[in-house]
């Protein structure tokens, strides 16, 4: 039976009628057409879906959207300001880390939810921050260097 | 792979009197929800289709860590990922917060709960070898009543427990540690599987007067038969003993010959004896200092 949910995305409010099975995932891309958050494994397994809730990265394949509720939701279209990209957006572009882009969304929230907990983080602490999220592409060294290089440029 | 979510509706008690009172009125016909992450997979897969899911979101004082002089009290909502972080633990419970922090990826340890690690009963729940070696019990509220049992009466199969219907595991308790006591969990990772465990292994050694001598010892694995399991007769053969090499190695054997493997058997009884002769070394260590 729908039922009428409040969600805050990218400090929007939205009103929508849903249905209790539907994700979170699922609401985020085809309610609210925000499509930079990815669909991949849709299990739990590959970090495509990653959204930050209240600044913690979670998996939104595996959340209920009725769950998401009074909770603030960043997704990929919420970094920006207008036209001026994230650091780590341009970190991802400037250090050649993105080829498909698949994996891209997922890999900038959980690199920000680390750099937003710990903004000096360790080499290894990076490859740590972003191990819930797969690449196909990359092989994960332009994706490292990328994160590093935007810890470099805060901290600098 | 995609997936279309099975319907149900969803209910959400505010305390854990409503939920209880939910599990009873609607029985088999519901499936609790904590931190998703197993039962969301599982309603993907169509392994279970309930007719009602209860959602435990709105119960945030069953998130906590606190110590008291009964033990150390975790209540069944906190995620892996407060666990694996807390201060305490990692300094007082060490092996708790290592096999939580290795759980899953980042995001599933901000999600998942070691209530819901637990009522799932998975063969390779992490969390689970540290609590049985610690000792640990667990506090189940019904309708009306509670009881408190300990963890190692709690798993009765693969993804079995002794739940009862109408029942809901509120709070782990651990014991207060004897002092000259160190831990460790050793763990091999699955390659196949996103960071599940193929075996693992929780040690607790506590030294005697004699520094060198094991007063006690506590061994238990995760990944190699149908539910965590303890080796209490792997651990007399180190019990009273003084901790040479060659008791270790006795040990060791001794845990590999007392699991039930199932797949891969020789491997993981093989990785067993391994892990345990890591696991009981590194709690050595940390007893002694």
């Amino acid at each position: 039976m729908k039922r009428k949910i409040e969600l805050n995305v990218n400090s929007e409010r939205h009103e929508l009628e849903i249905e209790p099975h539907w994700t979170l995932l699922e609401v985020l891309r085809e309610k609210l057409f925000l499509t930079g958050t990815k669909k991949g494994c849709d299990c739990g397994d590959c970090g495509a879906c990653t959204v930050l809730v209240d600044g913690t990265a979670k998996l939104s394949c595996l959340m209920l959207a009725v769950e998401a509720q009074g909770k603030n939701i960043l997704t990929i279209e919420g970094l920006a300001r207008g036209k001026e990209l994230h650091p780590l957006q341009q970190a991802f572009i400037d250090q050649g880390a993105v080829q498909c882009g698949f994996c891209t969304p997922g890999m900038i929230l959980s690199a920000k939810a680390l750099l937003d907990k710990n903004s000096t983080p360790t080499e290894g602490e990076v490859k740590a921050g972003v191990s819930g999220n797969l690449c196909r592409c990359t092989g994960y060294i332009k994706i490292l260097e990328a994160v590093l290089s935007a810890r470099d440029k805060k901290g600098g | 792979m995609i997936y279309r979510m099975p319907r149900f509706e969803y209910l959400a008690p505010g305390t854990v009197e409503e939920a209880v009172s939910l599990l009873s009125r609607h029985g088999e016909e519901a499936k609790v929800l904590a931190g998703g992450t197993d039962l969301l997979v599982w309603l993907k897969h169509r392994k279970v289709t309930p007719a009602y899911v209860i959602g435990l979101s709105g119960l945030a004082d069953l998130d906590y860590i606190r110590q008291d002089d009964h033990g150390l009290r975790i209540g069944a909502l906190t995620t892996h990922q407060s666990i694996a972080g807390s201060e305490l633990i990692k300094r007082s419970y060490g092996l708790l917060a290592a096999a939580c922090g290795k759980v899953g990826s980042p995001q599933i340890r901000n999600m998942g709960t070691i209530g819901g690690n637990l009522c799932n009963a998975g063969p390779s729940a992490d969390s689970a070898p540290p609590l049985l070696a610690l000792d640990a019990r667990l506090k189940l509220v019904r309708a009306g009543g509670q009881r408190e049992i300990p963890l190692e009466r709690f798993f009765t199969g693969s993804f079995q427990t002794v739940l009862d219907r109408g029942e809901l595991l509120t709070e782990i308790l651990i014991p207060p540690l004897p002092p000259r006591s160190g831990g460790s969990y050793q763990y091999l990772n699955k390659a196949t599987a996103v960071d599940e465990s193929l075996v693992g292994v929780a040690a607790l050694v506590v030294l005697g007067d004699n520094p060198s001598v094991v007063e006690d010892i506590r061994i238990a694995l995760c990944s190699v038969a149908p539910a965590p399991m303890r080796v209490r007769r792997a651990e007399s053969v180190l019990k009273g003993r003084e901790a040479t090499d060659e008791a270790i190695e006795e040990t060791a054997a001794a845990v590999a010959g007392e699991t039930l493997p199932r797949s891969r058997a020789d491997y993981r009884r093989k990785m067993s004896a391994v892990l345990t002769k890591r696991a009981i070394r590194q709690a050595l260590a940390n007893a002694a200092s």
